[in-house]
């Protein structure tokens, strides 16, 4: 088992393919292999979800749809929170601005 | 000069009669054509609730147009009109055509790649076999 989980963090180091365990599927791995070493933290993916959409243009007039990027108190949330693409932060935050202006998502919340 | 696209939106008290409305409306459009623009759509929201106060007011009736014009007097009578108008308690003027061309830019640019590698269908599983060779001697 420890010569295992050596190997597991060579492949792992170069990149390369990784011995499948026993029976673990894809993404699936136990917390087993977390003593020794680098933690191995199973991170999900986060895509934009404009770039799912495969959109060319954010609406700033579909406050329903900008909801999702800002917080509670109506600050816009970083990239690294969403996972949108540089690109479409760059579009996002403009619209999110434009439907602040005309009271369709608030500045800040109100108390 | 090229035509330009604007969006208008602007908010209205929520106590305005209906009659007052279509005035104001009318008489935006009056001036629009005045200034040798041209109002393509008017859409009434209608009333729907503010993010937050506006002149104490949580309410308020949304009306969104859209207009040419390809100069930029159009824009500047209308805000100033919209500006003294007393039932007007908000309003936003965005221009849209140069989004728009960006929009098209990329529509364009995408069909063309879409066009150019349509076989593209590798096979990606490859590095699997290697994997469990190298994992075999070990157990």
């Amino acid at each position: 088992m420890a010569e295992e989980n050596a190997q597991q963090s060579y492949g792992g180091g170069g990149g390369g393919p990784r011995p499948s365990g026993p029976g673990g599927g894809p993404g699936g791995r136990p917390g087993g292999p977390a003593k020794r070493g680098k933690r191995n933290f199973v991170r999900k993916k986060k895509v934009c979800r404009f770039c799912v959409d495969k959109a060319d243009f954010i609406d700033y007039k579909k406050a329903e749809i900008l909801a999702p990027f800002i917080q509670e108190r109506g600050k816009i949330l970083p990239r690294r929170m969403t996972g949108t693409c540089a690109r479409h932060q760059r579009w996002l935050t403009v619209a999110i601005k434009r439907a602040q202006n005309i009271a369709l998502l608030p500045f800040a919340a109100e108390l | 000069m090229e035509e330009r696209l604007y969006d208008l939106i602007f908010i209205l008290r929520p106590d305005t009669p209906e009659a007052d409305i279509d005035k104001v409306i009318s008489t935006l459009e009056h001036a629009a054509t005045e200034k040798g623009g041209k109002i393509d759509s008017v859409n009434k929201w209608g009333r729907k609730r503010m993010a937050y106060r506006v002149q104490k007011l949580r309410e308020g009736y949304f009306v969104y147009m859209v207009i040419r014009s390809s100069h930029g007097e159009v824009v500047k009578e209308l805000e100033r009109r919209l500006k003294v108008s007393d039932p007007v308690i908000k309003y936003l003027t965005v221009r849209l055509d140069e989004e728009l061309k960006r929009q098209d830019k990329l529509k364009r640019h995408r069909e063309r790649r879409a066009a150019r590698r349509p076989r593209k269908t590798a096979p990606p599983a490859p590095a699997m076999p290697g994997a469990e060779q190298a994992a075999a001697p070990t157990v």
